[in-house]
This record gives structure tokens, C-alpha cells and sequence, in this order.
């Protein structure tokens, strides 16, 4: 056990006993411990084992910063021990580790299988044979990743919440700064929210967000997970006080259990009152890390050497001294050896030091090699701990996606910020404020801005703080392995070997070695790797610059970036009815349609032999009023409307301004001022979007009002289809009185209806438009009047065979980005001899003129093999020559029929083409009539 | 030829005419009464006054688009029974009430309507909709129209803790699924129409 005596200031609390068990086994905790400081307290020292070498990893920073903690908790992996609270009967398993943590079999890619896995070994090794391919794909997956989800269904699922905010100013990081900020810009009388990793006190009238963390910044919205919520926080400014983060040192044996920063080690002592080790070598090369050693020193920690990279003593230095610890000036760590952990480190002298220890018992720790250090020499101590400190670069990712600049400062050896965008301010540490008293004042003077009031005072110059030194990018002679990149395994001869290989930019680098690719997101190993580029090619560190910063900052669980599972489906007021109907209900764009109800080929029948009732309320409806309507759409169409005359109705192709269609429907004249427009369901919003733009350009007096979702609409149609509706309605609907192409508006079943008659199916039909609160009604209304006739409800399959019967194109299936008017066999309906201008019209005079090279005819085939929509025509040659666009058994004709784009001499009535399909190639007579009433005497009947 | 087909008055009493969201409030324990042609969900069992977030379906009230009326930008006026919400600077929605004029065209059916209220109203549009509705920002009267669980609607605060959502007919099983699930963990449940006229009531006789 390495639980202190009560410490100033912890977070614990002892009389609180909390259990739960750590692969499987019992362990027990405090109120407040992290399961990160619970398993240390209860001895263990591995916490994980490396992504490629599966080497031991112990507590590094603890504070959620690194890859070396990561644990499954409750069947859920990716969670940092060393941050994630305690709760009773929690069951926390290790990841990436086979059998298990103490025992890895995987551990042999580090003993003996390094030479196969260089940077980009899987682009290299395992190549051949080939077909070994899902093989090795198998042994890898299992090898690489980061823990296993669950594989019952309902145990990979939690419930997620997504919860928007707005504010007039969102602060990131707690701290000192962060919390002056926040306090400042509500003083201001400003909406302010507050978010931050840890735990955040309750400041008065800000709404704080404790273990919360910031994932990116996207312009200006920044996306917060905290515990299974996900916050959308927009706000106009922000203030980031993301403070700075300690760098680890790169050097041999670097990753080994009981190598901590320091940070990492006063967490465990201050919060949790665990000591980190028994026996320390603290290695620095700034103050913080002097005054961890003194700290740990008075926690009753050995300190059994100091090495400070710097040359000159500070007030830190003389902190120790005066406690009886020798500094060794110059000095860094060049290896730390152990197996389950640490159990010695070598320190060195570093080139220009002077190796001088500077006072106290100067390496004369037991364990050392007695000898006095000089420069260059090496000196070793046994230890359990190994506390280091590389200094402390600011925290600027997301100020980067902000659009910060960051610049090498030489002197701090780090980047700092360089330039803010507008309305974006930084306080704190991050803006180089690491003294308290100035980070307070930064982060009031960025809540005062970012509030709208004026900074009133000048910014602070940064305090100089004690001067840092600068480390090598690797220490001593690299016998070890020395990583750059904990998450990844990457090390510094990694990087030097993808420089080797060309790779010697650092995105180029990064994305070849993946580091900073990792879950700690590049703030353990940017620096690192940018150091070992600039070392390794001869650049300087400004010229080798930074990976982008991208989101999110931390790894989050993919409900997090999913949203709640409900896709937002159109139904029709009718959608009900078919559901109990027992219809097959499937996706048509964005609506839920039903696409039969058990027998597409008797529905079919039915509407040729009775009569048939199909829900067609997703298609497009625009109303069109004013008194340039008729004008508008004459530009807008190659045919005519302004002449058409009210209460009857014309088809309409839209072409684009190249001639190609792009949607087709019927135009119905309701009044003089007033025209019914409908579009193909899929259409229906673009047709909208694209009439509103031309509105909006051409300014002319007319309105135009989207019923798509108001109005529900149905396609009665059979023989027995007059009958039907005419029980329903006083109208007259015999064929004089009510004439193909004729609009009326009449009630059916009481309720006002506009009836077109229009056949999209080929047999005599209405299409009845009303009011979509009536849609069951009117539907049951008319099945009810049918009973007797045999009417059959239909669904879009039917309706695709009776369709195809007519030779009625559908946009989209039939035509794509290049058909026009004129290659789909519908010259008819542009009218170059119009006055108006016209959409598409300079285009269209051009394919007037011209012999398209493929036509849209239609096709049968004999031997009842129905090609799949795509399959290819092939000409004499064997070349491809078109392509099958629709093919469907006809039950009416009882063969087989479809459409097809063809070499425009073979689109001709008797000409046989050949279809590729699936291996087989079949022989289809062309025809370019309709299949089904080619006259159109059934429909006009 | 008239423009009637586009509006949900039935020609006699056979055709009652229906929310989309009849059969989830249905589902959901409503009583229902047939009001001026409407089947319109009234009340449900259990339904108490004390509640966090409520929701009720009130897409019966009659919308009606009118011209030569706009209004100031993102503000909705009380015209009588009726909300006016300015869409342009001459054209606006009239939500509720009688009809406004003989040219107004009636496009109830484009939209249905869900009341959402109670003091964890905001907290439950928040969890699927980004419009800023801090009371600051949008007080009572405020008409916004925005993308409302990635659709396209429209938002009238009514009072303090009142907001009317406009949504697409056809959206309307998907929109009230959402807001069930929003609502529900907050503590909400469904509230017939008795429960808007007695608050209604209530701040008429405030006022
Ligand atoms: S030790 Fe837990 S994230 Fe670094």
C-alpha cells in the first residue's frame, strides 16, 4: 500500500470506502480516488500494455493527458483510470493485453519482432501472398486497437443526450485565468458557461461544467462531452485558458512503469495521498519540477538524485539544498531500466554542462555508483520512481481550429500564440501567464473583452518565469528503446527512419509513423517529434512547424459524434392505413412509402382488370398564384402554360439551363392567376428550391406555396375507377363531362378534393389532391365504394410495371445527368417556336439540331429473364453500347419489358439489341411505342 | 375552380379530420373529442397539473398565410385567438383564430403543431434544436423560423415556458417521437389541449 497519512488538501474521503474489482479482483477505494489512484494505492503498477509492443505502461500524467491509463470500465473502453471517479461495484477490466496484464504473449513483437515492424509495417510486411491478405487483416485487428466492445447489442448501447447552449461567452479551462474570466464576463452582465476536464467550482452566476471537456471548435461552435452528455455550446466569444501541458523526456527506457511527471506524481501525493514511489530520481528542466521534488521529499519520498538540465542554480535549486538534496546541474536522464517497473535510472551529463553538483549529498544516494558525475560521465541510481519534468507547452490545440497562429519561441523552446482571430482570447498559461497573479489578471482582462467591454488596461507582458532549458530530442546513446510517441509506439528511430525514407515533413512524418495520431492527440509527442525533424533534416523547429490541430480533442465514444437514433422520415397522412394493410414499407427518398402489399403482380392486374387505389401523396405540390404565373412557368418549362386553359392539364419536363431534364410532372390551371404544379416525389424540394431561386432573380409578381406535406393525394384507376369515384361525388364523371386531362374540383366523401384526370398507370384514372387531414377518410371512402368493383390497394412496385407498360419515363431511373428532351424521346414537348425565354432553351436549339448518339426506347424479351437495371447493351463488337434503365415482368402482356438507352440507329421499331446481364447475354426487340394501349384509347376512355 | 381542396373543412360532419400524431397520442393514453371538425386529443389519463415538461398536439389549429402583412422581423404579433408571424416583409403566417381574409389561403395541413411547456420546456427543445431560446434573446412573442430536429419549421414563444413548434405534416410520427424522447427523461409527458386552455385561461384572467 502506498497510501500517505492525510494530506493538505486532499480529495479523498476516508471514511467513505468505495469497492469494485479490477480484472476480477477486489480492490478497495476512497470517496474522491480515481480508479487510477485506487489501483496505485493498491500497489499496482501496470495499468496497460502499448499499442504495438505491448510493453508495460504505468501512471504517467494523471491527469487524463497520455495513452498509458486506459481502461474498460463496465464493459466500455477508453476510459482514463487516473481521471474517472471511483463508483461502488464498478467493474474495471485492462485492455490490449493477452492473457492478461502482467502476462502478454503480444510482448514478443517487442523482444524479438522489431525488426518486422518498422513505421508502416503493415504497407510492407504483410503484403505477400496476397491472399494471405484476410488472414493477416485478422491477426492485426486482433492485435492492434484499444479495448473490445461488448457483443450483445444492448450492452454496446447507452443512452446519449445532445444538449444545445447558447451563451454570450464560453470559457474553456478552470483554472485560476479560466475562472477570472468567467467571472469577469458575467460581472459584465454576459450569459457565460464554463467548462473544464476536472472539477469546477460553482461560480456565481456562470453555469459551469465540471469534467467537461472541449472536443474542437467549429466556427464558433464547440462541442463539450461531459460524462454521456454532449453539450453544442455556441457562442460569439470565447475565452481559452487551456493552460500548459508537461512534456515528457525522450530517452531510453522512457515508458517504463514509475516514470511520471511531475505533475502526474503530486497529483497522486496531494489529491489522493498516495505516494508515487519510495525512492525518486527527478529529472527537470525547469522549476516545477525542483519544487515537485522538494514537495515529494517532505511526503517522505527519497530523492536519490536531482538532475537539472540547466546550468545555473534558482531559487528551486537552493529550495532543495537547503533540505540536504544535491542538484546535479546539466545533467538529464539518458535511460531508465527495470522490468515490471523502474527500478534504475542513469543520469549524464549533458554537452556545454558542467556536471557540478550544486551542494547537498551530491549522488551519493545508496544504490548510486559513488562516483561524482562529470560532464559526459554517467551516474546511476536505483530507484522506484522516476519524476520528470521537459517543460510545459501551452495547450493551444483548440485555439488552433479557432484559427489561433503559434510560433517557435526559442527562448521557451515551446510554440506560443502567435495572433488570436477576432473574438477569440486566450488567458492563462497558454497565453504565458504561469504565474498565478498575472494568469488571474489575463483571464479578467479576456472575460472584460470578451464581454464587450474594453481591456482599460494594457495585456501583461508574460512574467519571466525561472529560466527553462531546452531538451535534446533524445537523450544519451540510444541503446533502449526511446519514444517519441507513447500511444503509438513510436520512436525517435522511427522518425528518423521515415525521414529516411522521404517522409520528412511533419504531416508526412505523422501520417506515415501515426504519431500524434493517438489518443493523447499529439500532447505528449508533438513537440517531441517536431524536435527529432528539426534535429534529424536540419531545419529549425519554426520551419518544421505543427500538425493541424483537428477535433476532437480527446477520444469520445461514437454516440458522442452520432446523435440520437431517430431518422426523420416523411410519412403520408395515409402511412397508417398501409402499415395495417400488411404493406411492404420501404425507403423512397426521404418518405416511407409502401412499395406493395404482398403481390406486386395481382395489384398490378387489378388496376387493369378493376381497379386499383395507390397513395401518391409524396409527390411534389407548388401552387403557383399571380398574375404572371402563366409567364413564370413558360420560363420555367420547354412547352407552354400561360396558353393552357383552366381546369385542364399538361405534362411539363424541366430541363436545366444545359437541356438536360431534371424533373418532370403535371401543371394544372386552376383560375386565370392560379396553376397546380406537381413534381416526382424525389424532386419535390429541388423543384421547390430551383422555382424560388428564378422568383427571387426575376421579381415577378407571383407567389408561389409548397403543399408537398399538406396535401394528400391518391391515384384511383381501373376500369371500374368512374364508378367508384362517381358514388362518392356529385360530379359528373362520365367521359364527356369530365375528359382525360381535365381538372375539377369536387368533394369525394364530403371532403373538397381537386381530381385530375390524369394515367400515369395507363388506365382510365383520377388523382384526387386534398387536405392531408382527411387523408384516412378519403382512402377509406374509396376502398369501401370499391369493395364491390374488386379494388385492390397497389404500392410503388405495381406501379412501376404499369408505368413501364405506358413507356412513362421516371426521372432519375430512366434519364441521368446527360439525357434531354429530345434523347428521351419527347421532342415533342419543347416549343422553340415559344416567344418567352426559356430555361435550357439556348441548349435545346443546339440538341435540336443534332443526332443524339443514344435514344431511350423501350424493349421486349422473350424467354421471360427479367435484366437487372444497368445491365449493358453491347454492340456487334462485344462493346458496351447503353445500359437497361427499367425491366419488369408485365402480367398484363405477359413478357417481359423495359427501357433502354441505345445507339440511336438501333432505336427503331424491330430492332434487336444485345443485353449483357450477369453473364448471360440475351436478344431484345426494340419498340418505341407504349407496350400497353399505345393509342391511348383506354386511357382517354 | 376553387382553391377549397386545400383546406380541412369537410363538407359534413362523416369526414372528421386528423392530426398526424393521432395515433402516438393515442398510444399515449389520450381522450379524445371532436371539436369544430377535429379529432383533437383533449386530455390523458392521469394527466396532473404538476409538471416539468408537457407536450400537446395542436395540430388542429388553422394556419393561414396572408399577403400584404409582414411585421417586425422574428417577432409574432396576438391578433385576437390568433398568432401573425411575419415569414417576409409583406407576407405572413397566421396561426390560429378565424379566417383573416377571403384571399388568405389556408395551409393548415402544412404544418403541425406541437405546444411544448412547462419549466423544463427550453431544456427539452434544447436536446434537438440549436435555436437560441434564452429568454433574453427570445421573449415571449418571438417567432422563429429555423431548423427544428433537422427539419425545417418554425418556433412562436408563446409565454415564458410556452413554445409552439411547427413542423412538415409528413414529419410529424418523427417529430413527436424526438420530442417524446427529449421530454421523457426530463420528466415529461403528454398534455391534451384542456391543459393549454386552462393556462391560456388562467393568464387572460392575469392579464
Ligand atoms: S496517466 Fe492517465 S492519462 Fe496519463
Amino acid at each position: 500500500m502506498s497510501r500517505l497519512p492525510p494530506q493538505p488538501g486532499e480529495r479523498i474521503d476516508r471514511q467513505s470506502v468505495l469497492r469494485f474489482t479490477f480484472d476480477g479482483k477486489p480492490v478497495e477505494a476512497f470517496e474522491g480516488d480515481t480508479i487510477g489512484s485506487a489501483l496505485f494505492a493498491a500497489g499496482r503498477r501496470t495499468f496497460s500494455r502499448s499499442f504495438k509492443y505491448h510493453r508495460r505502461r504505468g501512471l504517467l500524467c494523471c491527469a487524463g493527458q497520455c495513452p498509458n491509463c486506459i481502461v474498460a470500465v463496465d464493459g466500455a473502453p477508453g476510459v482514463r483510470a487516473c481521471v474517472e471517479p471511483v463508483k461502488e461495484g464498478m467493474r474495471v477490466e485492462h485492455l490490449n493485453a493477452q492473457p492478461g496484464l502482467e502476462l502478454d504473449v503480444m510482448r514478443a513483437t517487442d523482444l524479438v519482432g522489431t525488426r518486422f515492424t518498422p513505421p508502416g509495417f503493415y504497407y510492407k510486411t504483410f503484403i505477400r501472398p496476397r491472399r494471405l491478405w484476410p488472414l493477416y487483416e485478422k491477426v492485426l485487428r486482433h492485435a492492434a486497437g484499444l479495448g473490445v466492445l461488448r457483443k450483445e447489442q444492448a450492452d454496446r448501447e447507452w443512452r446519449t443526450e445532445y444538449r444545445r447552449r447558447h451563451a454570450d461567452v464560453l470559457v474553456v479551462g478552470g483554472g485560476i485565468a479560466g475562472v477570472a474570466a468567467a467571472k469577469q464576463a458575467a460581472a459584465q452582465g454576459a450569459d457565460v458557461v464554463l467548462v473544464d476536464e476536472g472539477q469546477v467550482e460553482p461560480v456565481p452566476g456562470v453555469e459551469a461544467l465540471g469534467r467537461a471537456t472541449a472536443l474542437g471548435y467549429f466556427d464558433g461552435m464547440v462541442p463539450v462531452w461531459q460524462g454521456d452528455t454532449l453539450h453544442q455550446i455556441r457562442a460569439p466569444a470565447h475565452v481559452f485558458a487551456t493552460g500548459a501541458i508537461e512534456q515528457p523526456l525522450v530517452f531510453a527506457g522512457n515508458d517504463l512503469p514509475g516514470v511520471m511527471l511531475s505533475g502526474g506524481a503530486l497529483r497522486l501525493l496531494e489529491r489522493y495521498a498516495v505516494s508515487p514511489g519510495t525512492r525518486a530520481v527527478v529529472v527537470s528542466t525547469n522549476d516545477r519540477g525542483l519544487e515537485a521534488a522538494a514537495r515529494l521529499h517532505d511526503a517522505g519520498v527519497t530523492i536519490a538524485a536531482v538532475a537539472d538540465l540547466r546550468a545555473s542554480a534558482t531559487e528551486a535549486t537552493r529550495a532543495l539544498q537547503t533540505r540536504g538534496i544535491a542538484v546535479l546541474q546539466n545533467h538529464t536522464i539518458v535511460a531508465a531500466e527495470g522490468g515490471k517497473q523502474v527500478t534504475r535510472a542513469t543520469l549524464g551529463g549533458v554537452e556545454g554542462g558542467n556536471g557540478a553538483a550544486v551542494g547537498g549529498n551530491r549522488a551519493a544516494g545508496a544504490g548510486g555508483n559513488g562516483a561524482g558525475a562529470a560532464a559526459g560521465a554517467e551516474v546511476s541510481f536505483e530507484c522506484d520512481l522516476v519524476v520528470v519534468s521537459g517543460g510545459f507547452a501551452p495547450a493551444t490545440s483548440l485555439l488552433s481550429q479557432a484559427g489561433a497562429r503559434t510560433a517557435y519561441d526559442e527562448a521557451r523552446g515551446h510554440f506560443v500564440l502567435a495572433d488570436l482571430p477576432p473574438n477569440v482570447f486566450a488567458a492563462g498559461e497558454v497565453a504565458g501567464h504561469a504565474d498565478p497573479d498575472a494568469a488571474a489578471r489575463s483571464g479578467e482582462r479576456a472575460g472584460r473583452q470578451a464581454a464587450g467591454g474594453s481591456p482599460e488596461d494594457a495585456a501583461d507582458q508574460p512574467i519571466e518565469q525561472a529560466p527553462t532549458a531546452v531538451p535534446p530530442p533524445v537523450a544519451g546513446q540510444t541503446h533502449g528503446k526511446c519514444f517519441a510517441c507513447l500511444c503509438e509506439d513510436v520512436t525517435a528511430k522511427d522518425i528518423k527512419l521515415s525521414i529516411d525514407e522521404g517522409y520528412d515533413s511533419i504531416e508526412l512524418s505523422k501520417r506515415y509513423t501515426t504519431v500524434t495520431m493517438g489518443p493523447c492527440q499529439g500532447r505528449m509527442c508533438q513537440l517531441a517529434s517536431i524536435r527529432l525533424m528539426a534535429q534529424e533534416t536540419g531545419q529549425s523547429l519554426q520551419t518544421v512547424g505543427t500538425t493541424t490541430a483537428r477535433p476532437p480533442y480527446i477520444s469520445v465514444p461514437m454516440g458522442a459524434l452520432a446523435g440520437r437514433p431517430f431518422q426523420p422520415a416523411k410519412r403520408s397522412a395515409i402511412h397508417d392505413r398501409h402499415r395495417e394493410l400488411g404493406a411492404n414499407i420501404k425507403w423512397a427518398g426521404d418518405w416511407r412509402r409502401a412499395y406493395d402489399y404482398g403481390d406486386p403482380q395481382q395489384e398490378a392486374l387489378a388496376v387493369h382488370e378493376a381497379a386499383g387505389l395507390i397513395d401518391v401523396s409524396t409527390l411534389g405540390k407548388l401552387l403557383v398564384r399571380g398574375s404572371e404565373a402563366g409567364e413564370f412557368l413558360d420560363r420555367l418549362y420547354p412547352n407552354r402554360f400561360s396558353d393552357l386553359k383552366p381546369g385542364r392539364i399538361r405534362y411539363g419536363v424541366i430541363s436545366s439551363d444545359a437541356g438536360r431534364i431534371v424533373d418532370d410532372g403535371t401543371i394544372c390551371r386552376i383560375d386565370e392567376d392560379t396553376y397546380y404544379v406537381t413534381t416526382t416525389s424525389s424532386g419535390a424540394g429541388a423543384v421547390e428550391e430551383w422555382f424560388s431561386w428564378w422568383l427571387a432573380d426575376w421579381q415577378m409578381d407571383v407567389r408561389l406555396t409548397d403543399f408537398t406535406q399538406g396535401l394528400a393525394a391518391v391515384n384511383l384507376a381501373g376500369p371500374k375507377a368512374r364508378e367508384i369515384l362517381g358514388a362518392l361525388t356529385d360530379l359528373d364523371c362520365s367521359a364527356e363531362a369530365f375528359k382525360y386531362l381535365d381538372a375539377k374540383h369536387a368533394t369525394v366523401a364530403g371532403v373538397p378534393c381537386l381530381i385530375l384526370r390524369i394515367g400515369f398507370v395507363g388506365e382510365v384514372g383520377y388523382e384526387i389532391h386534398f387536405a392531408a387531414a382527411h387523408g384516412e377518410h378519403v382512402w377509406d371512402a374509396l376502398m369501401q365504394a370499391g369493395r364491390e368493383h374488386g379494388i385492390r390497394p397497389f404500392g410503388l412496385e405495381p406501379q412501376r410495371i404499369l408505368r413501364l407498360q405506358k413507356m412513362h419515363i421516371l426521372v432519375g431511373q430512366d434519364t441521368d445527368s446527360e439525357s434531354t428532351p429530345f434523347s428521351a424521346a419527347m421532342p415533342w414537348i419543347v416549343k422553340l417556336d415559344k416567344d418567352a425565354d426559356f430555361i435550357g432553351r439556348w441548349a435545346l436549339e443546339h440538341y435540336a439540331q443534332e443526332e443524339p448518339a443514344a435514344r431511350l426506347v423501350g424493349f421486349t424479351l422473350g424467354d421471360g429473364y427479367v435484366p437487372t437495371e444497368g445491365a449493358v447493351i453491347i454492340d456487334a463488337l462485344g462493346a458496351p453500347a447503353g445500359q437497361v434503365t427499367s425491366a419488369r415482368f408485365s402480367p398484363v402482356l405477359d413478357r417481359v419489358i423495359g427501357m433502354a438507352w441505345v445507339p440511336a440507329p438501333l432505336a427503331r421499331d424491330g430492332a434487336t439489341v444485345a443485353i449483357s446481364d450477369q453473364g448471360r447475354t440475351v436478344s431484345a426487340h426494340i419498340q418505341t411505342r407504349p407496350f400497353y394501349d399505345p393509342e391511348g384509347e383506354v386511357l382517354r376512355s | 375552380m376553387s382553391l377549397a381542396f386545400l383546406s380541412p373543412v369537410a363538407a359534413d360532419d362523416v369526414a372528421i379530420a386528423r392530426s398526424p400524431m393521432e395515433r402516438m397520442a393515442k398510444a399515449a393514453g389520450a381522450e379524445f373529442e371532436v371539436r369544430d371538425g377535429w379529432n383533437v386529443a383533449v386530455r390523458y389519463a392521469g394527466e396532473t397539473a404538476e409538471r416539468t415538461v408537457a407536450w400537446a398536439d395542436v395540430s388542429h389549429l388553422r394556419k393561414w398565410e396572408v399577403e400584404g402583412q409582414g411585421g417586425e422581423f422574428g417577432v409574432a404579433r396576438r391578433e385576437g385567438d390568433a398568432w401573425v408571424c411575419p415569414l417576409t416583409s409583406d407576407r405572413a403566417l397566421v396561426i390560429g383564430g378565424a379566417e383573416p381574409s377571403p384571399t388568405a389561403l389556408d395551409v393548415t395541413c402544412n404544418y403541425a403543431a406541437l405546444t411544448i411547456l412547462g419549466p423544463q420546456a427550453r431544456e427539452t427543445i434544447a436536446r434537438f434544436c440549436a435555436l437560441d431560446l434564452r429568454p433574453q434573446h427570445a421573449p415571449p412573442h418571438s417567432f422563429r423560423p429555423g431548423s427544428i430536429a433537422r427539419q425545417p419549421g418554425m418556433l412562436v414563444v408563446e409565454a415564458e415556458d410556452r413554445f409552439l413548434l411547427l413542423f412538415g405534416w409528413a414529419t410529424a410520427e418523427y417529430m413527436w417521437t424526438v420530442v417524446a424522447d427529449a421530454a421523457t427523461p426530463l420528466g415529461g409527458r403528454p398534455a391534451g389541449i384542456e391543459t393549454i386552455e386552462t393556462i391560456e385561461a388562467t393568464e387572460d384572467t392575469d392579464a
